[in-house]
């Protein structure tokens, strides 16, 4: 329950979602008895700590009947426990002079606290009480269903090209869970039962299925201590955590269809399906992004929005996931230019990078723009620990914070065009055209 | 033996759980950390450029922010040419094209932004002085060509185009356009013709006229040391050629003196986005300016008081905060949200009462003090930024703070006790000199915020901050539908003929504010034709109107007058109980014009033809059947607010409008069949 952002929001604002930088990031990592993984990174520069708990459950987890619920959750989390009173998680960490907040993808579910560091356990406390006890009864899952339906009108419903990420990955998939995405739909979560909610965090919010990983101005030994009282003694889940193995079947077909939105200017979605993150192809279709959209003299912003300008925006965006995701690209057509001409456009430059040469000089500055990237990601202490949860859940591994520059820096010329040639095909993607509702004739 | 040990074994465990923790005790804070503010150097160039040096080696990485501090301009007919001319900067210098910049920064990895008011750019250190060599280049021989000129008017018409579409993005310009008026620079914003106006000329003339080092402040934060930035900043910038800047100055808004209700129509709208705003003065770094920090945070400076009340309490909406901005001018105060429709007026009830609290209650010790724990925190959490240690320097330059403003914050903040706060909600808030704005549909929501508007009145405004008149558009009638048949649905509407001709007599009261008066409006009616209306201020009566049912009469503070020729004809129409019964009795001719919109609403337009040749209008909403306005020729009345008295409905809060002039009445009570006197409608002599 919060302020948070879906996890979409950083999905569109970052770029390259990876790794590494100059210095190496040290840290401690451990299991509870009961299965919850610590990662601990010590940084005693500035006197701040980020305590958070990754919960590995995302949309991908939901009953296609109840999509929505793990995003809920989000909301449902900051509703107390027996000790901590409904209102006063937020008064609590306010209190102490921290800010938190939280989110959700497809995937996991991120909760976190930055405190002043010598609140470190009352950080600890928070969490724990919500993830061994959180209080679940109906006024509060009256107020979040009401708060959920207007953050779905702001976010999505009210937001010119609002719906582009459901709509996109409602046409990509057929069968596997990511053909909804993690705001769900508003039914369902207003048909849920109580027990439904109940048992939803029995199952997913336990111990066994979450990484806390705190990083700041922390003495270890102290922190192991205070992580051992609030954490030691909370039972691991007995409820069976389900992992959806269900494989989408390759996409034979582009599949091409239209929205009408409240909008004033088309614009062209063009989705392709990729690699699950962490595999080589994933990390050469990364240094492909930076290739075709980042930065001025990028291919498809110099080629499209500078020099042809039939676009007043273009962007591309690896939409990265544990199972298979989507790269796409979106592009916001000139006034007076058709959604046609911006499709070509795309296309011609995606056939350039198959075709043509990619030369010594514009490799190196893929390799520059991506160590500068790197080196930036890590410079808050949220940014180190949501890293390491991240790398440590995903891949089993977190120290990849300081060797998945190495992946990248791996990725040749060669590789980028070969998984050009295999992924950026017409049968493996979805276009979408954008269109403002008055250009919709007939019909309903 | 080995079982009894196991079992013991268990039990300590359990027990040795048990006593271990008692989770219903929250931990108590460590010794509170020392909060360092980083430190800064700084020195100036013989040309004027006042640098500031903040050294943080944890990251490879020198960002820059050169920032120029003029006079806001105002652009005019040219409205956007300042922030045309910014992107201009990074399109060309006099040996780089466009192409070379874009690939020279992208190729070191850098980032490099130009706006109209400076240049913000960050790299590795191992390639900053190949930064700093194109940032200088960009600042001293910026070269504007026509071709790149067309192509950022094309981009922009483009955005402004997708604009029209998003609320958030119509809500601040048109916010703006009502604090600050579109004479003043912050209330300017493009349109699309502003932009075709642009000429390369004029950019050209703003920056050869505006980018001097002697107004310029460059804020260095990272990986360098003092000694090296030094000469670095000597050999980029010291070329750099100073000039007199051109001052201005402009005549500073107000808040409204009585709170307006404005919306701009987006007929799809599923959420209403709604700001209370108006202008404000407070300066940075003045007395109040903590204080009246600490005032907002409790209403809504975060997840406070707002956020509380809107979303957790009442499922209104994702989020609901406030700001008080402080400027050097002229600052502001917003509190804002998006929420669903049917509730827009209930939210800004809500923001209403939040503000009227704090201006009435004092906040508790034990609210104040986790208001004070926060920004506390937040302080000290902005600190890991090693930015935030180059924006104080920079503030304590520009608004000429003492030197140990933000080393004092904390100290200042702690400070703050119950009574500021109160005193700040005084100043600072006023909820009834606001602009109650909404972006949103306009059909659901208009005639339920009429009421927060002292004159009862909706301005309307198109998207660029325009006026409007959503009336005029006159529409064809469905094919069916007469002038008998809207009147006839108005009959049902409130109530029935069966029921209307049952009323022998009506007794209103009602109340109005004027300049600060009350006065109250006192409205008697009796079948068939009689009438009365008392206006009294402080139980005195200052103004009576009768009509026995053949003469009528104006008493007033200048003695009695009787009303003939034509006022008294328009009364004897007036006084006619149920006229609507009998129009054509009273040879009353009546005509459907068309569907026009009004106060949000579709409403059929009835003309009346008097017998005397007098024309007036009414307005019936197409949905309700209900009476909502009438235009006759003293002015224009809305009715609103319906409500039953035994079985009949009446409008409870109606505006009237005579020339500049309108006031809103509110009724008090209707009481029917009273079974007044006669004698209550004759004349006194």
């Amino acid at each position: 329950m919060k302020k948070k952002n879906l996890f979409l929001t950083c999905l569109l604002l970052g770029t390259v979602a990876c790794c590494a930088q100059s210095g190496k990031i040290d840290f401690t990592e451990y299991n509870l008895d009961n299965g919850m993984h610590v990662i601990l990174h010590q940084d005693n520069t500035t006197p701040i700590v980020a305590v958070s708990i990754m919960y590995h459950v995302g949309s991908k987890n939901e009953n296609p009947e109840r999509t929505g619920f793990a995003h809920f959750f989000e909301h449902l989390m900051f509703e107390g426990s027996p000790n901590i009173k409904r209102g006063e998680y937020f008064k609590i960490a306010q209190n102490a002079g921290a800010v938190n907040n939280a989110n959700t993808s497809w995937d996991r579910t991120f909760y976190f606290e930055i405190l002043p560091s010598n609140q470190l356990e009352l950080g600890l406390w928070l969490e724990s009480e919500r993830l061994f006890h959180l209080r679940i009864d109906s006024t509060g899952v009256e107020t979040q269903r009401g708060v959920v339906k207007e953050e779905r009108k702001q976010s999505y419903d009210n937001r010119p090209y609002g719906s582009l990420i459901e709509q996109t990955f409602s046409h990509a998939y057929k069968v596997h869970p990511y053909r909804w995405t993690p705001i769900g739909s508003a039914q369902y979560i207003d048909k849920a039962t109580l027990q439904e909610f109940i048992d939803f965090h029995d199952t997913y919010y336990v111990p066994n299925n979450a990484t806390l990983s705190i990083s700041g101005d922390i003495d270890i030994k102290q922190a192991k201590e205070w992580i051992k009282k609030y954490y030691n003694d909370i039972p691991k889940g007995k409820k069976q955590i389900i992992r959806p193995t269900i494989v989408e079947p390759k996409q034979e077909k582009e599949v091409r269809d239209v929205v009408y939105d409240n909008i004033q200017l088309p614009a062209v979605v063009e989705a392709y399906h990729m690699p699950a993150q962490g595999t080589a192809d994933y990390y050469a279709i990364s240094m492909l992004t930076t290739l075709l959209a980042d930065g001025e003299s990028s291919r498809l912003t110099k080629s499209i929005v500078d020099k042809q300008q039939k676009a007043m925006y273009v962007g591309a965006f690896p939409i990265a996931l544990e199972d298979p995701g989507l790269f796409l690209m979106f592009g916001i057509v000139n006034s007076g230019v058709t959604p046609e001409e911006l499709e070509k456009a795309i296309d011609d430059e995606i056939e350039k990078i198959k075709t043509d040469e990619i030369t010594e000089k514009e490799f190196q500055k893929l390799k520059n723009k991506t160590e500068n990237d790197l080196v930036t990601k890590y410079s808050t202490q949220s940014g180190i620990a949501e890293s390491l949860a991240n790398f440590y859940m995903y891949y089993g591994n977190a120290n990849l914070i300081n060797t998945s520059i190495e992946k990248y820096m791996k990725v040749t010329i060669e590789d980028m065009k070969t998984v050009a040639k295999k992924y950026l095909t017409k049968e493996n993607r979805v276009v979408l055209y954008y269109l403002p509702k008055s250009e919709k004739k007939g019909g309903n | 033996m080995k079982k009894i040990f196991a079992l013991t074994f268990i039990l300590s465990i359990g027990l040795s759980g048990f006593a271990q923790l008692d989770r219903s005790i929250k931990p108590q804070p460590g010794p509170a950390p020392i909060v360092k503010i980083g430190s800064y150097e700084t020195f100036v160039l013989s040309n004027g450029l006042k640098v500031f040096i903040v050294e943080n080696h944890k990251i490879p990485k020198v960002t820059y922010n050169l920032m120029l501090d003029y006079d806001p301009i105002l652009e005019k007919t040219t409205a956007g040419y300042t922030d045309i001319a910014g992107q201009l900067l990074r399109t060309g210098t006099s040996t780089r094209t466009k192409d070379q910049i874009d690939e020279d920064i992208d190729f070191i990895g850098a980032t490099l932004n130009t706006s109209s008011t400076g240049i913000h750019a960050s790299a590795l250190t191992k390639h900053n002085e190949r930064l700093l060599a194109i940032m200088s280049d960009i600042i001293m021989n910026a070269q504007f060509k026509q071709e790149e000129l067309d192509k950022i008017v094309k981009q922009t018409l483009s955005g402004l185009e997708t604009e029209k579409n998003e609320p958030a993005s119509i809500s601040r310009r048109v916010g703006a356009v009502l604090m600050y008026g579109k004479d003043y620079p912050y209330g300017e914003s493009a349109t699309e013709e502003s932009i075709r106006n642009i000429t390369l000329d004029i950019c050209t003339q703003f920056y050869k006229t505006y980018f001097k080092p002697n107004i310029a402040y460059l804020a260095i934060v990272g990986d360098i040391t003092v000694a090296e930035a030094k000469p670095l900043i000597e050999k980029y910038f010291g070329a750099w050629q100073k000039g007199d800047v051109p001052t201005s100055k402009f005549v500073t808004p107000v808040a409204p003196t009585a709170s307006t209700a404005a919306i701009v129509d987006r007929p799809n709208a599923v959420q209403s986005v709604i700001s209370l705003c108006y202008p404000q003065q407070l300066i940075p770094g003045c007395d109040d300016a903590i204080k009246a920090k600490v005032m907002n945070t409790v209403l809504g400076g975060g997840t406070f008081r707002l956020f509380t009340n809107l979303r957790e309490k009442h499922s209104f909406t994702y989020g609901a905060y406030s700001q008080l901005n402080s400027d050097e001018l002229i600052g502001n105060f917003q509190a804002s949200a998006n929420v669903r429709n049917s509730v827009t007026d209930s939210a800004f009830t809500e923001i209403l009462y939040e503000m009227n609290r704090l201006r009435t209650e004092k906040v508790t010790d034990e609210e104040l003090s986790m208001i004070k724990n926060y920004m506390t925190g937040t302080f000290s959490l902005s600190l890991e930024s090693p930015q935030t240690v180059a924006n104080f320097a920079l503030n304590i330059e520009k608004y000429k703070l003492p030197k140990d403003y933000y080393v004092n914050y904390l100290k200042n903040l702690a400070a703050v006790t119950s009574d500021d706060v109160f005193t700040m909600a005084n100043k600072y808030l006023k909820p009834n000199n606001a602009y109650i704005f909404a972006v949103g549909k306009s059909a659901d929501i208009a005639e339920k915020l009429s009421k927060f508007s002292a004159d009862g009145k909706i301005k309307y405004y198109d998207i660029y901050g325009n006026p409007v008149t959503t009336e005029n558009k006159i529409k064809p009638v469905p094919v069916g539908v007469t002038a008998e048949s809207v009147i006839k649905k108005y009959v049902v509407a409130i109530g029935g003929e069966k029921k209307l001709v049952k009323v022998k007599d009506v007794t209103i009261k009602m109340t109005t504010t004027m300049q600060g008066m009350t006065l109250n409006f006192d409205s008697y009616r009796k079948a068939p034709n009689k009438i009365k209306t008392d206006v009294s201020m402080n139980g005195m009566v200052m103004q009576s109107q009768v009509y026995d049912g053949v003469k009528a009469y104006m008493t007033s503070m200048k003695g009695t007058e009787e009303i003939k020729d034509k006022d008294l004809e328009s009364i004897k129409i007036q006084a006619v109980s149920n006229i609507e019964l009998s129009y054509a009795k009273n040879n009353i001719h009546t005509k459907l014009v068309g569907i026009e919109t009004v106060n949000g609403k579709e409403a059929y337009n009835i003309e009346l033809t008097m017998p005397s040749g007098a024309k007036s209008t009414d307005y019936y909403d197409v949905e309700t059947g209900l009476r909502i306005r009438s235009i006759e020729e003293q002015g224009t009345t809305d009715f609103a607010d319906y409500k039953d008295v035994n079985g009949i409905k009446f409008p409870f809060s109606i505006a009237q409008e005579m020339g500049p002039q309108s006031f809103k009445l509110q009724v008090i009570s209707v009481e029917i069949n009273k079974k007044l006197a006669d004698t209550l409608f004759q004349i006194k002599k």
